[in-house]
């Protein structure tokens, strides 16, 4: 028989899967059996690659999606956990292209903070998942506005800034949070780098944008030399010990190999222009990033043929600039045939307003559905995950969300999560303290 | 003395005196052309803010006020119409917590007790920042001190009319307001030199010590006026001191306190302070922990101008919640929402749209958070702030629901003027064709702008 939950009955779900383990109402998974089979019948699917289907359903089990359709022609298997969304909408589980999630807690307190090495400019080595703390109080705070998947990038303050992972925002630790360690390599070329004015004082090399740029090649020519010398080692005929390893150069490796994308931070078109004749001259597979203030070069931008994810909205225009130059950005790289993600830096740089960015450009000429993309499909493919993230397709992982609404409206409310086919407790440290205080807003009320 | 007491109503007058004795001449830019004496909006749906959303409705502007609003207006055949059929017509957004246009001059962080600043002094009425204020439909804004001081200084009040001269923009008449902080910002500015204040004990302190200060002197003025009274002609005169006379005026009542505050046993301490001098507290500014007291707030009448969903920046901002707003309100707490930034400051509008997802507000309960609650802690409710037949016409024309993620601001008029049309070619202004400033962006903002 289905055990059918209504939506005011999603708390009582979520009540009684926490007898079943109390854990399940804090921010952490500690419960290993495996989620049951789940339903979702009732609501309007946005699957991203095959329309709007009113009244849908979506069935999950063991983690993954195994049926999408309309209600009339789409099996309901009959052990399934109903959760029936009529009037809501549903979609999949948002992927923010570039976030801190783990790396900071509070920004001002510096012991919370592992957001850039900033000894060096050319730090390939550092990988964030060394520092990835799984148990953030910011992640349940991002997941339940439906964010359920990430890139989790160093802080953009140097060349070469270290290499992403890619999370999941549900597990019980970070073993299963990481979906993808080092994932691609954090490089950024602009102003923001250079060490001039900074406590260090200007004497230390570089302080212009020339010198970031020789010291960006004077490294991948070191890698290239460096993996030569090792070839070279590798074969039988070589004399002597071998050389010693190079962490930092051998970290470059697979990117000069283009095995693994670069993610090249230019803020300005000539940052951008630069940054990307570097990337040509060794190969390197590009994802543009922070692209800004670059509506003078937006053919350009197209001819690369690189996906870009697009610098914050918010960003304020030039004094010289409209008011909506900054706000207008995707659509006007959308309309050339570039490939956009976007993501939560930028504003507050707080994650779970990563929809309402894509809905403001909606405003400014974005069709719906690319905008929408943007925050889903596009970000997984540009970072591999294309098979198994991104929309509501069989056999993808079975990362959904069910609002009350268009999930790019800032009115919205997400009602349920749901990652790896969990029903995920819709708790965070802040609706505990909502929870907490309520009594005085109802005590008022009566 | 004169620093003090005008304010910027002082301005104004001296303003009047410049255009009595000759030109304008110092006028920067000048408006081309004057406003039409009337104008009508029609077919809009309009948001009045305080008598609820009217479909198909006219506004009618006359000589610069609200004239008439609702379905059967009887706006003159001479008036200019403005047909805005599927469009959303509400008052113009207001800022209540901004420091755009002061450059770097937000903070005199070298005293904790500042009180005769007068950010007047460092306004830039060709800030980039006002004009993209006003391209998202704000059309007053409270130019406040920052937050490195206990007591910081004296506001200054805008009306958004970008393009026209610093004192044409000078909203007439507002009431002054002070800038009080507390919390972390003093204590880190004033704590990393090994001055005092270094924790709240010592912030605290130095308010109460600045008050006895001015109390002492304003009794030294009134010992003097006695004797003059009683007819003494040897009595000597205390000395004028502006930092004394600024607080004794905040003694008087003359000025509204904007109090930069954020944790929950901040505003209990705060609310005693003001019992104990005699002065009243106008709003807690940020007030992210105000849904813990909120019951306990209310009866003070003290209103908060908040954030929306910021959270988790600094210690004292570790127990937000977006609820907090919509909270407040419910345990009876006059709520605004707040930019304290030159990014938010141009979508404050989805800032309040967000109100309804957390905690569930109307409509109109959103609305009222940047309209005519963030009037009335500036002072201003009276004249702006809702559609009401005469009040001042600040008005925007909206593409959608203002409160949603797709609204854009097409036409924003202050005082029944279009100062911004978004139909227009370049910037979509309609009195300003001069050099805009960066008045900076990072210096815009309590946290980054505390002196450091």
């Amino acid at each position: 028989m289905n055990q059918r939950v209504t939506l005011a009955g999603f708390l009582w779900l979520c009540f009684s899967l926490s007898q079943t383990s109390l854990a399940q109402t804090g921010p952490n998974n500690t419960d290993t059996t495996p989620a049951g089979t789940i339903a979702i019948i009732g609501g309007k699917l946005l699957t991203i690659t095959h329309g709007t289907i009113e009244n849908g359903v979506v069935v999950m089990s063991a983690g993954k999606i195994i049926a999408v359709g309309p209600a009339a022609s789409t099996n309901v298997p009959k052990d399934a956990h109903i959760f029936d969304a009529k009037g809501m909408t549903v979609y999949p589980g948002l992927f923010d292209a570039e976030t801190r999630l783990g790396l900071t807690e509070v920004e001002a307190d510096a012991n919370s903070n592992d957001l850039i090495e900033t000894s060096d400019e050319i730090m390939p080595h550092m990988h964030v998942a060394d520092a990835f703390h799984a148990e953030s109080v910011r992640i349940p705070v991002a997941r339940l506005n439906g964010i359920t998947n990430a890139i989790v990038a160093p802080a953009s303050e140097d060349s070469i800034a270290g290499q992403d992972a890619a999370i999941q925002l549900y597990g019980r630790d970070r073993d299963a949070m990481l979906i993808r360690r080092d994932i691609a390599l954090a490089m950024n070329f602009d102003g923001s780098v250079r060490r001039k004015g900074s406590d260090d004082g200007s004497s230390k090399f570089p302080t212009t944008r020339m010198g970031l740029a020789s010291q960006i090649r004077q490294a991948f020519l070191d890698a290239q030399s460096y993996e030569a010398e090792m070839q070279a080692a590798a074969k039988p005929d070589h004399k002597g010990n071998p050389p010693k390893r190079d962490l930092k150069l051998e970290a470059l490796l697979p990117y000069l190999k283009g095995e693994k994308p670069v993610v090249l931070g230019a803020t300005e078109g000539y940052e951008v222009e630069v940054a990307m004749e570097i990337a040509k001259e060794f190969k390197l597979k590009v994802i543009l990033n922070h692209v800004t203030h670059a509506q003078n070069i937006l053919d350009e931008i197209a001819s690369y043929h690189v996906p870009v994810i697009v610098g914050p909205i918010y960003d304020a225009p030039l004094p010289s600039e409209r008011y909506d130059a900054v706000y207008s950005l995707p659509a006007e790289l959308q309309k050339r045939g570039v490939k956009i993600a976007f993501s939560s830096l930028g504003g507050s740089g707080d994650n779970r307003n990563l929809p309402y960015a894509a809905g403001y450009s909606v405003a400014y000429g974005l069709p719906y559905d690319e905008a929408l993309k943007a925050i889903t499909l596009n970000p997984a493919e540009m970072f591999g995950f294309g098979d198994s993230l991104g929309s509501l397709d069989v056999g993808k992982t079975a990362n959904v969300v069910i609002a009350n609404g268009d999930p790019l409206d800032v009115r919205t409310s997400v009602k349920q999560v749901f990652i790896n086919g969990e029903a995920i407790p819709m708790v965070s440290r802040q609706t505990q303290l909502r929870d907490q205080y309520m009594p005085l807003t109802d005590n008022k009320k009566n | 003395m004169c620093l003090i007491a005008f304010a910027q109503r002082g301005c104004l007058n001296l303003f009047a005196v410049i255009a009595l004795a000759g030109p304008p001449c110092l006028v920067g830019q000048v408006s081309e052309g004057n406003p039409p004496a009337d104008l009508a909006i029609k077919n809009a749906t309009v948001m009045t803010v305080t008598h609820g959303t009217i479909d198909h409705a006219t506004v009618w502007i006359h000589n610069g006020k609200i004239a008439g609003v609702g379905t059967s207006v009887d706006s003159p055949a001479s008036a200019t119409v403005v047909d805005a059929n599927g469009k959303y017509v509400t008052p113009g957004i207001i800022d209540p917590h901004s420091h755009s246009a002061l450059g770097d001059d937000v903070n005199e962080a070298t005293s904790p007790v500042t009180p005769s600043m007068m950010m007047i002094d460092a306004f830039d009425n060709t800030d980039k920042a006002l004009y993209q204020a006003l391209a998202g439909g704000v059309t007053t804004e409270l130019l406040l001190h920052g937050s490195a001081n206990m007591i910081g200084g004296q506001a200054v009040v805008i009306k958004n009319k970008f393009g026209l001269s610093r004192d044409q923009m000078l909203f007439p008449n507002a009431p002054r307001s002070i800038k009080f902080a507390s919390g972390e910002n003093p204590k880190r500015v004033y704590g990393r030199r090994n001055e005092l204040p270094s924790t709240r004990m010592g912030n605290f302190e130095v308010m109460r010590q600045a008050f006895e200060d001015a109390k002492a002197y304003m009794a030294s003025w009134d010992a003097y006026n006695t004797k003059v009274a009683a007819g003494d002609k040897e009595a000597v005169a205390p000395k004028k001191d502006l930092k004394l006379e600024a607080l004794a005026d905040v003694l008087r009542g003359k000025m509204y306190v904007q109090i930069h505050c954020y944790r929950a046993d901040e505003f209990l301490t705060e609310e005693a302070i003001a019992k104990e001098y005699g002065y009243k507290v106008r709003a807690f500014h940020h007030a992210l922990e105000m849904y813990k007291v909120g019951d306990k707030i209310a009866p003070t009448g003290t209103g908060i101008a908040t954030f929306a969903d910021w959270w988790g920046f600094k210690d004292e901002a570790w127990d937000a919640i977006p609820w907090n707003a919509v909270m407040s309100m419910r345990e009876g707490v006059r709520v605004a929402l707040k930019s304290d930034s030159n990014d938010y400051v141009r979508r404050l509008n989805q800032e309040a749209g967000k109100m309804i997802q957390y905690g569930g507000a109307t409509e109109e309960e959103a609305l009222k958070m940047i309209t005519l609650n963030a009037a009335w802690i500036i002072g201003v409710d009276d004249r702006v702030g809702s559609i009401d037949v005469g009040k001042d016409a600040d008005i925007v024309i909206w593409n959608a629901d203002p409160l949603s993620t797709y609204a854009r601001a097409e036409k924003v008029y202050v005082d029944g003027d279009l100062f911004f049309d978004s139909s227009l070619p370049g910037l979509g202004t309609t009195h300003f064709h001069g050099v805009m400033h960066d008045a900076g962006f990072s210096g815009a903002d309590d946290e980054v702008g505390d002196g450091q």
